[in-house]
């Protein structure tokens, strides 16, 4: 092993920077694919939506009231349907999201799959395009991040800069969806690598750049929010934002756990799993015929809640909680997509219906309207998927408005830290805690956790027979130069742990013990093969030894080997090593 | 506009009456299209029809009409087509194509541009229907009085709908399209997703609060109207359409203004009905009428938009005052800033409902 300064000074020099700047150039051209990839889903799903009867523009244009109305049922249940066939492709039996992206590179473990990843982005192109109630920004997350480990998988590139291409694919997902560079680099950052690195940043930056160019270019879509120039809000209007920004934060609850409620509910239903799908459609389908605004991405809905008067307030409740409740049946019941989308409808419904209370109570003019609703949509949006800050730059990026910004400012303050708090820090990080990977302390510990000691397992130690003679034990032990001898008896299972030390003692003493089995066993924590290393660090914590014995139980406690002291030790240095080189090196 | 119909229809009678047995017949020296009328109709006669005339030595009889298929549809059917050319609007003639009142026609017949550029390049985009070919490009704006608001002007879409700051009697055009757009404009939704929005129940409904919110609106059907209200001082600001405001304002002095922002552009097409009398020399004249010289002429009569490249950087001063024609266009870049291309698929497909669902609410609102 390189002792640390020598690494560090290996990473200056000329060659270094080429290298490097090819790292930009290769995200440059990641970035450039996962833009015309998110270009061309974008355009699918509207295609969709326009050929399949979910679009407004389509269904005004549709003049058989009868088919539209069998359509509006049909067509959501037929997606879920072809949506939960497809999942029965995927290992996992459901969609990829970018909570697989943020595993993958916090634990610094496994690409992304290519033929999940495909396969979840079909699914949910599907699910959009037959007017489920999900959003479309977590499939192009996803999709730009598979494509970009799959680049780094081609080229053979070591896992930091597997993460980096990683992040590169998800910056100009965004970058090309919001038009929106600045959120892209961002959010790549904040949510996907987690730290912020110089090396990670121009590559990032690189892809972030490409995706806006290609998508000012390609795709000609309106700004998300119009603000009027010459509205700004008054002083005491600020503590309203503030405000919002709390009371968001449960409204951001209440969405996660819709959604997580539903997804655990639908695992006990007795439906098949391909059906549930289906079933959430048609039920989706029926209600909006009722409220048309729940159907598929809501972009429409999105509009008119920045409007004034375009919903009265009970009107904006009603929609918020069936909007709350079609996006968590979606979800939970098997559709694919993403959370984004329906947050930022859920949010800005919230947002006005927080103005036109706050309107009512204080009669003045509603020209700040529009604050509000944004108010309320980084407020909602910002605790769903953890990223405080993007929220805020889309809406910077998107409106080019300061005072904006600032009102969003005010309301994201409170909203972040209470949703994390309250709930955790982001949906995604809830998801995988209830798989089993907790992010909560950092990558340091996620990626501890989850390597095995298994990778560490050594079969360099001495293995006795209980039936062994002391003597003979000690010789053997001498020899190969260990003090310490495993015990494993006839049918391999571990028997305990005896030190040279007490072997000597027993050989000397007249009246000891003859067989090593009567020998007293040293107290040794045993771990398993699947054990972390981070559990295994904790076990070494109440040990002065040698090592750790490893036993199977998967085997009736068969021994299978150690894993030493300074092994485990080592393996936590260069990990920590490592991390540290990724965050904190410039090339 | 009832008064308008009847004298073409009037016209029409007489004019067949006077050729009983016209219907079948071809190239007799005569070709009959069906237009718009007043400034438009001088325009075309001075850059189309009389140099027709003159090049080929057959006559144009010219018949005036406000836009509608119903009497195109009764000539179909009743199979008594009189007309061998009509100039439309795309929407209308999207329907009737579809409806199967109109001949197909071919790019192919179309001249190629002076310099060789053929007609697909020089085109501006979708131009060619499968049975109408876009000539010129006009826009609904909307016109104000300059006299009306001392010390401040209009300079947005929104301004129609602020009686405080803009006060005064509107006209607006009897009719959902335009109106609803400029309505739900007026909320700062973008372009881009006008139509969408307007397919919504709640689209809707705001736009024709926003609609409803005006007080004294003069409803006008006839194009001439809006002109002439403003030049009365009946209203202080109306749509219409921008060539016969600036027929107004140019040749006869009406002190108006015209507000670009929020224009909504249309194509107007050349169409042959289904059993046009003369369908081989009205595909004469269409090619004719078409060429890069012919619809930059048009264009210094009344200030359209050419349909052609070629013809939009040769259009040059009003044959009368001298006025420099690019500035009037709508499509000059200066006006186009903020132009709004009418969605005329959405209209060929939705118009029934949206008609019907105008006309209730302009109903409601007189009954008040």
């Amino acid at each position: 092993m390189d002792s640390l300064p020598e690494r560090i000074a290996s990473g200056r020099g000329p060659l270094s920077v080429v290298r490097f700047l090819g790292l930009v150039l290769l995200g440059a051209i990641v970035g450039a694919v996962a833009a015309l990839l998110a270009v061309a889903f974008v355009s699918a799903v509207l295609a969709l939506n326009d050929l399949l009867l979910i679009s407004p523009r389509s269904r005004m244009m549709f003049d058989h009231p009868g088919l539209l109305l069998a359509a509006t049922i049909a067509v959501p249940a037929l997606g879920g349907l072809v949506v939960g066939l497809l999942h029965l492709r995927i290992p996992e039996r459901r969609p990829h999201t970018p909570a697989d992206v943020i595993a993958a590179v916090q634990t610094r473990h496994g690409r992304l799959p290519a033929r999940a990843g495909g396969l979840s982005a079909l699914t949910a192109l599907v699910s959009l395009g037959s007017g489920a109630s999900v959003g479309q920004y977590g499939p192009l997350v996803h999709l730009g991040a598979t494509l970009g480990s799959q680049v780094a998988r081609l080229l053979r590139l070591g896992r930091s800069d597997d993460n980096i291409t990683i992040a590169c694919g998800v910056a100009a997902a965004i970058a090309t969806a919001f038009n929106a560079p600045l959120a892209g680099i961002v959010f790549a950052h904040e949510v996907v690598l987690r730290h912020y690195a110089l090396r990670a940043f121009a590559p990032v930056a690189a892809a972030a750049l490409v995706g806006y160019v290609i998508a000012t270019n390609v795709l000609d879509r309106g700004a998300l929010f119009h603000v009027a120039d010459t509205a700004v809000p008054l002083p005491w209007e600020f503590v309203a934002f503030l405000a919002i920004g709390g009371l968001g934060a449960l409204v951001a609850g209440a969405y996660m756990h819709t959604i997580l409620g539903v997804t655990r509910l639908a695992g006990s239903l007795p439906i098949a799993a391909p059906l549930r799908p289906a079933l959430a459609g048609a039920l989706l389908g029926l209600t909006a015929l009722w409220i048309p605004d729940i159907l598929g991405m809501g972009q429409e809905t999105l509009r008119f809640a920045t409007i004034a008067g375009a919903f009265g307030s009970a009107e904006l409740l009603l929609v918020l909680v069936l909007k709350i409740a079609a996006t968590g049946l979606c979800l939970g019941m098997g559709f694919s997509g993403g959370v984004f989308s329906p947050a930022l409808v859920i949010g800005t419904l919230f947002g006005a219906l927080c103005g036109s209370l706050v309107g009512q109570l204080s009669g003045a003019p509603q020209e700040t309207f529009v604050f509000y609703a944004v108010c309320g949509m980084v407020a909602v949006t910002s605790p769903v998927i953890g990223a405080p800050l993007t929220s805020l730059l889309i809406v910077f990026e998107l409106t080019g408005s300061y005072a904006l910004t600032t009102a969003a400012l005010a309301s994201v303050t409170l909203a972040s830290p209470i949703a994390a708090q309250l709930f955790g820090r982001s949906l995604f990080d809830i998801q995988l805690e209830r798989r089993g990977l907790d992010l909560s302390a950092g990558r340091g510990r996620a990626v501890l956790r989850t390597t095995p000691v298994a990778d560490y397992l050594s079969e360099d130690c001495v293995t006795l027979h209980p039936q062994t003679p002391v003597a003979e034990a000690v010789t053997t032990l001498c020899r190969a130069r260990h003090g310490e001898g495993y015990l494993v008896d006839d049918q391999g299972r571990y028997r305990g742990c005896v030190s040279l030390a007490d072997l000597e003692a027993a050989r000397e003493s007249a009246s000891g013990p003859a067989r090593v089995g009567e020998v007293a066993t040293l107290a040794r924590p045993v771990v398993q093969p699947d054990t972390s290393l981070w559990d295994a660090m904790a076990k070494l914590q109440d040990v002065t030894g040698e090592a750790l014995p490893v036993v199977d139980p998967a085997a009736e406690d068969a021994f299978r080997g150690v894993v030493f002291e300074s092994s485990i030790t080592r393996a936590y240095l260069a990990h920590g090593d490592e991390m540290r080189r990724e965050e904190h090196g410039t090339g | 506009m009832a008064r308008d119909k009847h004298k073409w229809r009037l016209a029409c009678v007489l004019w067949l009456g006077m050729f009983p047995g016209v219907h079948g017949q071809a190239d007799d020296g005569v070709l009959s299209i069906l237009s718009w009328g007043g400034a438009y109709e001088r325009a075309q006669q001075a850059a189309l029809f009389a140099p027709y005339t003159n090049a080929t030595g057959i006559s144009i009889e010219v018949a005036q009409y406000d836009g509608g298929l119903e009497d195109l549809r009764r000539a179909v059917a009743e199979d008594e087509v009189p007309w061998d050319l009509i100039d439309m609007t795309r929407s209308e003639a999207m329907v009737a194509c579809a409806e199967g009142l109109l001949q197909p026609l071919s790019p192919t017949l179309l001249a190629p541009a002076p310099d060789g550029t053929p007609p697909e390049q020089d085109f501006v985009p979708d131009a060619f229907g499968r049975c109408a070919i876009t000539h010129s490009i006009f826009a609904t704006v909307v016109a104000y009085r300059r006299d009306a608001f001392p010390g401040t002007r209009p300079d947005g879409i929104e301004d129609l709908f602020d009686q405080q700051r803009f006060p005064g009697p509107r006209a607006l055009q009897r009719t959902p399209a335009v109106n609803l757009e400029w309505a739900l404009l007026s909320y700062r939704v973008p372009h881009e997703e006008l139509y969408g929005l307007l397919s919504t129940r709640r689209g809707l409904d705001l736009a024709l609060e926003r609609l409803d919110d005006l007080e004294n609106i003069h409803w006008w059907e006839a194009g001439d109207t809006p002109p002439r209200l403003l030049s009365e001082g009946k209203v202080v600001m109306a749509s219409g359409y921008n060539g016969r405001f600036f027929d107004a304002m140019v040749n006869r002095g009406v002190p108006i203004e015209i507000l670009w922002d929020g224009q909504v552009q249309e194509h107007e097409t050349w169409a042959i009905p289904r059993g046009a009398p003369h369908p081989e020399t009205a595909r004469d004249f269409l090619r004719f009428a078409t060429t890069t010289e012919r619809l930059a002429d048009l264009a210094r009569h009344i200030p359209y938009g050419p349909a052609r490249r070629s013809a939009a950087v040769r259009v040059t001063t009003h044959p009368d005052s001298g006025v420099d024609m690019r500035l009037h266009i709508p499509t000059h870049p200066l006006n186009a800033e903020r132009a709004l291309t009418k969605d005329e698929a959405w209209y060929a497909q939705s118009l029934g409902r949206i008609q019907e669902y105008f006309q209730a609410w302009l109903e409601a609102r007189e009954a008040q």
